[in-house]
């Protein structure tokens, strides 16, 4: 232990523990990427962040897959008076349940993305215009092929694990049905094999609010302009559907906003909660892109690995890796037997798959918990050494 | 202390002599995996493990094991038949709400089913029952009633008349005195401590 660490406040991210300020990096990928309906990109950018260090073998990688609203940028913080680090900063550091002693972390904002990959909101070099919808149709497999390049590039030669919640657990599944000689472990969290039919009339609700919004203009808009009240009405619905019925009672009650005149028979902000709900409207269209927004949520829309492959099984047939699936209780958006059905189907095609199951009352965002018990599983996980699955399917 | 983990590893010695090499395994009930993991390193098999609790299930991971945490009927439910060679529900029958339909919907996933249970029957416990009057106490079964678990004791006659009611086959048994170790030959539904078979249907 340095000094400086000795002195770091606890808490703090520079206590010893933490991973410390972090410089995101650009990957350009300089040939051309087919993406799956066909669309050619000539060349694609992920921004991406890594922690801790590829050991000499290239094989301690562990990859981290965001979730819609997520991006690269999950531990560690950007500067010494960065007050907000990254996303899954609970989860990632030295000593840490992902330890970044052991491992080497990477994670990217994925394609299609808004906060510094290729997506609607770049540049498209023929037009010197942004590509809003002009942008290839991006899918999960494309968002999982283009980072397999990202790790190429950095000399990943096995990736130790893949782990992703939401809309991560589906790009974790696939990374092992995609190169399953190359994924040894998946960790999918609070996810599903299958947008059900739930999650895309919410996801709908959000693109109708977007594209109701005259400020989106088909799609063409300036940087800093576009369809800020539909995006933020987007953020605000999908924010719902993230949390659960007892997490809001317990943290906004009825509680009322105090007003001048006490009471109000007006339409502005009563409640807390819908302060704070327009707060997280306000703060997501000042990060996102609303178009990015579209893209990200049709590719979940159209994400069915029965479909793609035939069926569950078959989707799995290929998989090497052992994987673990975690959910939820009070998971509505992605419930609890969304993921057993994956973990299911995993040992009906023959592999090694786990099931757990943790007992939350914070809804679908339960998998970014702070909790001693998910630490503990995760670490059970990832720090065993890797056996040789042998297949015994009949 | 010594006694009780002996009478621990009985189903060890005894289940790992009757699983084939590189079988696949489904232990329902698996606790903290002991049991599938002794099996995965004598006998090389494909484990997988059924149990409710969130801590067991990851002693479980950390073992390396296949274990799915949720209820062991509505998981044999999604398997189609024969998937297993081999089920084993040891020292969980007398804790079930349906032993009967836990134990057909095991047969049918499964090729074989092995039962391991503590024999309620055994005289020490008829002698609890009877003379002091109270709810049986031992080595296994060591709290009073209030802090136990529901449990439905089963003895070898129990279950040997159960057997022949449903026509499951019995294709192997095994009988062990108080001490759980030496084999009880002569009435077994009196003077065997515990009582393992293997089933088929």
């Amino acid at each position: 232990m340095t000094d400086s660490e000795e002195n770091a406040p606890v808490g703090s991210p520079f206590a010893a523990g933490e991973v410390g300020v972090v410089t995101p990096r650009d990957f350009v990928c300089p040939r051309p990427f087919t993406f799956k309906s066909g669309q050619v990109l000539p060349g694609f950018t992920l921004r991406y962040e890594t922690y801790g260090e590829l050991s000499a073998t290239r094989d301690n990688a562990i990859l981290i897959c965001h979730a819609l609203s997520g991006d690269h940028h999950c531990a560690g913080v950007h500067s010494a008076d960065d007050r907000k680090p990254g996303w899954w900063n609970n989860l990632i550091g030295p000593g840490k349940a992902v330890d970044t002693r052991r491992f080497f972390v990477v994670c990217a904002n994925v394609l299609g993305g808004c906060v510094g990959s290729s997506g609607p909101s770049s540049l498209n070099p023929e037009t010197g215009q942004a590509y809003g919808i002009s942008f290839p149709f991006v899918t999960m497999l494309d968002m999982v092929r283009a980072q397999k390049l990202l790790l190429d590039h950095l000399g990943v030669t096995t990736l130790h694990g893949v782990i992703g919640g939401s809309m991560g657990g589906m790009q974790a599944m696939l990374f092992a049905i995609e190169f399953p000689g190359y994924t040894r472990r998946v960790l999918a969290m609070a996810t599903t094999a299958r947008e059900s039919a739930q999650a895309i009339a919410f996801n709908e609700v959000g693109r109708q609010a977007i594209m109701q919004d005259p400020d989106w203009n088909q799609g063409n808009y300036g940087k800093g302009a576009g369809p800020r009240v539909g995006l933020a009405i987007a953020r605000m619905m999908a924010h719902i559907t993230y949390v659960s019925d007892a997490s809001m009672d317990r943290k906004f009650g009825r509680r009322k906003k105090t007003t001048a005149n006490g009471e109000s028979y007006t339409f502005d902000v009563q409640f807390e909660v819908e302060g704070y709900l327009r707060h997280q409207g306000q703060a997501f269209i000042n990060r996102f892109d609303a178009n990015s927004y579209l893209y990200i949520t049709r590719a979940l829309d159209q994400f069915d690995l029965a479909h793609a492959y035939g069926s569950l099984e078959s989707a799995f047939a290929p998989v090497q890796a052992e994987s673990l699936i975690v959910g939820f209780t009070s998971d509505w958006l992605f419930p609890p037997e969304q993921n057993r059905q994956i973990a299911l189907a995993m040992l009906r095609a023959g592999k090694r798959a786990s099931y757990a199951e943790l007992a939350t009352d914070l809804g679908h965002d339960s998998f970014l918990l702070e909790s001693e018990e998910l630490y503990a599983l995760i670490r059970a996980f990832l720090e065993r050494s890797h056996i040789v699955a042998v297949d015994f399917s009949i | 202390m010594t006694k009780i983990v002996e009478k621990r590893t009985v189903d060890m010695q005894i289940i790992g002599e009757w699983v084939a090499p590189r079988s696949r395994v489904l232990d329902l009930g698996c606790g903290r995996g002991a049991l599938l993991d002794y099996l995965v390193q004598s006998k090389d098999v494909a484990a997988v493990g059924v149990d409710l609790d969130f801590a067991r299930v990851t002693a479980c991971v950390a073992r390396g094991l296949s274990v799915y945490q949720g209820d062991m009927t509505g998981f044999m439910r999604q398997f189609p038949d024969r998937h297993f060679d081999r089920v084993i529900c040891s020292r969980t029958v007398q804790e079930l709400g349906d032993p009967a339909g836990v134990i057909l919907e095991a047969l049918r996933v499964g090729r074989t089913l092995t039962v391991g249970f503590v024999n309620h029957g055994f005289w020490k416990n008829r002698v609890d029952a009877l003379v002091r009057g109270r709810k049986v106490r031992n080595d296994v079964y060591t709290t009073d009633w209030f802090e136990s678990r529901p449990a439905n004791p089963v003895t070898i006659a129990d279950f040997e008349h159960f057997c022949a009611a449903k026509e499951i086959t019995i294709t192997r048994r095994a009988h062990l005195r108080g001490n759980w170790h030496s084999p009880c030959r002569t009435l077994p539904n009196l003077f065997a401590g515990y009582a393992l078979y293997d089933l088929a249907k």
